[in-house]
């Protein structure tokens, strides 16, 4: 049980945002938050890892309660996400980023970095391989030293990811992962989460393609108006007379 | 202390304070449309005050018109440094700081270079005294304080009701937004700048007479205006009032209590409580 | 911004272009008394190595998305400690000057914990409330200690320092220019160097996008106090030197408007590199004393130049010839 959600609640002043949420995202798993716009599910991610408050009810990770803690803390526990927009460093190079990414030190690591020890060259180059290794699994080493602001869509997308997983999580949470890509490549994004999968890799993600989400997610939440109205696997929610209802009766344009 | 001392105390503070509103809402104003701080923002209030100064006092325009006119004659020099520089600078605060900052210095030394650099007095175009439930106050005074509110009502009427003003607030809502909506940035932002700095003109033009006209006059009104803005909230028009109230109030009874310096002190230190307190002001948005 | 900074190239090659640079700056620092030893330009060199130290830590805060407008305070911080414990302590500057940098890095973290709470136009403008409570507080309180308005007198140059035998004096500005050169050249290297290490990549990762390098596991915030604490050192250090150079201190010299010019010279010259500073800092301040015969008219040249240099060149004065070449290479037209 790695995540788990009790009651989960957020309020903006009037609004109760996301209202009694109780989910768990098993190990190993795949697993789709969904729901119409302004069903919450950005707001859940925030709440997940810190970026704000809950108001009410409160979130364990691996046994442990993280609600409350600092995003950088959050981090370091093994949760790191994604964002829709700004999720990368424009100005740095695909390998400058993975190597912020992997650098999960608390202290800025004045005394070393100044005196340029041996010690300190070694732990960088190793940085340095491992963060080329990482982006050689993703199919980006070629663009190593590319400025990220200048990648494609698709590239932009892969760094992302391979971002978070440069910071060594268990738990990677995506923020539509597939949203501007063909579907060629979103059957590359499903395939390399899969494979992430296999090697014990959990993921929570939102998707607005169905397709995709049914595709690759092994259990799906469903949210309308920050209410939980179903979950399960692809099929029964499919099947869902409620989710139907509240939003796959609308045909997805494009989807 | 009697009780009529604090009041009188406390008036003194409101009536210029107004002033200093009108300032602050300037500011404020364009930083909610263009997202950036304009340093020069003290230099269209002197201009404002220049204006008047040829018009009212050398020119012997009426002094209502020749508010008319400042308020006019500034904006368009408003309208005219946005289309020039600022707009290419919506959104960099840094760069926009330090363009604000270059534009400072050269309306001031134009206006030194043009002017010369000692007082011009405006003489008042009121006399007299009104007194009231024992309080005093000059007629002067109360002109310049019920023009400044009247102009603070114009400008939420404008915003509140107009089309133009309703597309401004929107851009400072969203700006994106806003474009999507179809909303001509452009046009909104050269008037809000050209708003703007119109409020500082006609706020100069207000104070012309009661502490005359020099190209340095404008630092002390832009200090006080970003001290309104910080308590009220920058980008929030409700804020810059109540936040000149306040600052009013503790300059008026400060003054009675300490010296001078000691009252810029404690104008700060309520800055620094302020920010760290509420950051966004008392009504700064999310 | 060149790509090539940082971690990005082996660490051998990562630190041949910071060398590099800093031996440039040393030869220019070393060539310049050999070149001239008239005092008026002694003057002038000394006072642009102390600004290229106070501007290259401006520079270190700033890129981790921080405009410091307290930064002039910790220099006048660290020159009032100095002088007093010089004057009314009786030790010698050799002590003082470590001491008061000390005085200004600890008084640097209440004061920079406080300002580092709000973000953006919020901290740019309590720092500057900062530093006015700062530069009043010098100018108007304990008046027996600070001098008051008319300023702090008699602060005496640095004492001899002995030396293998020998003794350093420090009167001639030709001295007391060599003492300001090791002293840049000291905090040069340390700021080149945390530049390009990891903390320098975090750094600028944090003003690129400081939610997203916290929720990657960085902890924004001791990352920016950390900068703000060793910009804060620095500018102790730069004041005592100043306090003991000048021998009179006025709370004016650390007021907006020597501020001002720090942040113009940190940006003109390009905040995206550490070697900005040191183009905007020398550049402005020959500008600036090219300029000082047209008095009036050097405030607007001053000030058009500002408008043009930032309309013109967004980026700064040391981004510009990669831009311009960028530009060549894609066939753009150089019209801004």
């Amino acid at each position: 049980m790695p995540l788990e959600l009790r009651s989960v609640g957020r309020r903006f002043g009037g609004l109760q945002a996301v209202a009694d949420l109780s989910m768990t995202v098993a190990p190993s798993t795949i697993h789709g938050l969904i729901g119409p716009n302004g069903a919450g599910k950005s707001t859940v991610f925030n709440l997940i890892t810190g970026v704000i408050p809950l108001t009410s009810g409160a979130v364990f990770f691996k046994g442990e309660r993280i609600s409350g803690l600092r995003p950088a803390e959050i981090c370091r526990l093994g949760i790191a996400r994604t964002f829709q927009a700004t999720t990368l460093f424009r100005e740095y190079t695909v390998l400058q980023n993975v190597l912020v990414a992997a650098h999960l030190l608390s202290a800025p690591g004045l005394g070393s970095a100044l005196l340029w020890s041996s010690r300190y060259r070694e732990r960088e180059r190793r940085a340095r391989e491992r963060g080329l290794a990482l982006l050689q699994t993703l199919h980006l080493a070629g663009l190593a030293d590319q400025v990220a602001g200048t990648l494609p869509h698709r590239d932009q997308k892969a760094l992302a990811l391979a971002m978070v997983l440069a910071t060594g999580a268990e738990l990677v949470i995506l923020d539509e992962p597939m949203a501007g890509l063909a579907a060629q490549e979103k059957a590359e994004t499903t395939s390399v989460l899969q494979r992430l999968r296999e090697q014990g890799l959990t993921v929570l993600l939102v998707e607005h393609d169905m397709k995709a989400v049914m595709g690759v997610c092994d259990t799906v939440t469903v949210l309308d108006h920050g209410l939980r109205i179903a979950e399960g696997t692809p099929r029964e929610i499919q099947a869902n007379p409620a989710v139907i209802e509240a939003y796959l009766g609308v045909e997805e344009p494009g989807a | 202390m009697s009780i009529d001392l604090l009041v009188q105390a406390l008036l003194n503070g409101f009536g210029l304070a107004m002033v200093y509103v009108l300032v602050a809402l300037g500011l404020t104003l364009i930083f909610s449309i263009l997202e950036i701080i304009n340093f020069a923002h003290g230099e269209f209030y002197m201009l404002g005050g220049y204006v008047t100064y040829y018009a009212f006092a050398v020119f012997g325009l009426n002094y209502f018109a020749t508010l008319g006119f400042a308020i006019l004659a500034v904006g368009l020099a408003g309208v005219v440094a946005e289309r020039l520089i600022f707009r290419y600078l919506r959104g960099k605060t840094l760069n926009a700081f330090i363009v604000s900052l270059g534009l400072l210095w050269v309306m001031q030394a134009s206006a030194q270079l043009s002017f010369g650099v000692l007082d011009k007095p405006v003489p008042s175009a009121f006399s007299g005294i009104v007194r009231a439930f024992g309080l005093v106050i000059s007629v002067e005074r109360l002109v310049v304080s019920l023009s400044a509110i009247v102009l603070i009502a114009a400008l939420y009427l404008f915003l509140r009701w107009s089309r133009p003003g309703r597309a401004m607030r929107a851009v400072a809502q969203d700006a994106d937004a806003a474009a999507l909506q179809g909303v001509d940035i452009e046009l909104v932002s050269a008037l809000g700048f050209g708003i703007g700095c119109a409020l500082a003109g006609g706020a100069g033009g207000l104070l012309a007479p009661v502490f005359a006209v020099s190209p340095a006059m404008g630092a002390l009104p832009v200090v006080k205006a970003f001290i309104i803005i910080i308590i009220g909230g920058m980008g929030s028009l409700p804020g810059a009032v109540v936040g000149g109230l306040l600052l009013g109030s503790v300059e008026g009874l400060g003054s009675l209590f300490m010296g001078s310096a000691a009252v810029s002190v404690l104008g700060f230190l309520v800055v620094i409580l302020a920010l760290l307190v509420r950051p966004r002001g008392l009504f700064g948005g999310a | 911004m060149e790509p090539s900074r940082g971690l990005s190239a082996p660490p051998g090659r990562a630190l041949s272009a910071p060398i590099a640079g800093l031996a440039l700056l040393a030869a220019g620092v070393v060539a310049l008394p050999q070149l001239t030893r008239d005092s008026y330009y002694l003057d002038v060199a000394t006072t642009i190595l102390m600004n290229l130290a106070l501007t290259m830590s401006l520079r270190l805060q700033v890129s981790t998305g921080q405009l410091n407008m307290a930064h002039i305070s910790f220099m006048g911080i660290g020159a009032y400690a100095s002088a007093l414990l010089v004057t009314r302590v009786g030790i010698s500057f050799w002590a003082a000057l470590p001491i008061a940098a000390v005085v200004a890095a600890l008084l640097a973290f209440p004061i920079g914990g406080l300002a580092l709470r709000v973000t953006g136009p919020y901290y740019f403008l309590i720092t500057f409330a900062f530093s006015e409570v700062v530069r009043l507080f010098f100018n108007n309180f304990f008046v027996d200690l600070f001098g008051g308005p008319s300023g702090l007198v008699g602060i005496p140059k640095p004492s001899a320092l002995p030396w293998f035998g020998r003794a350093l004096t420090f009167t001639t500005k030709l001295e007391l220019y060599t003492l300001m050169a090791a002293l840049l050249l000291v905090t040069a290297a340390v700021l080149v160097r945390l530049e390009h290490s990891r903390f320098g990549l975090v750094a600028s990762a944090i003003r690129q996008g400081d939610l997203l390098a916290e929720t990657l596991g960085v902890n924004v915030f001791r990352y920016k106090l950390t900068a703000y604490v060793v910009g804060s050192l620095v500018a102790g250090v730069a004041g005592a030197f100043f306090a003991h150079s000048h021998q009179v201190l006025h709370s004016s010299d650390f007021g907006l408007e020597p501020m001002v010019l720090l942040v113009v010279f940190t940006v003109i010259g390009g905040t995206g590199s550490v070697w900005g500073p040191v183009a905007g800092t020398v550049l402005m301040t020959i500008a600036g004393e090219l300029l000082r015969e047209l008095h009036h008219y050097e405030s607007l040249v001053f000030g058009v130049v500002l408008i043009l240099t930032m309309l013109w060149a967004p980026d700064g004065l040391v981004a510009l010839p990669g831009k311009l070449a960028r530009r060549r290479r894609a066939g753009v037209s150089l019209a801004p």
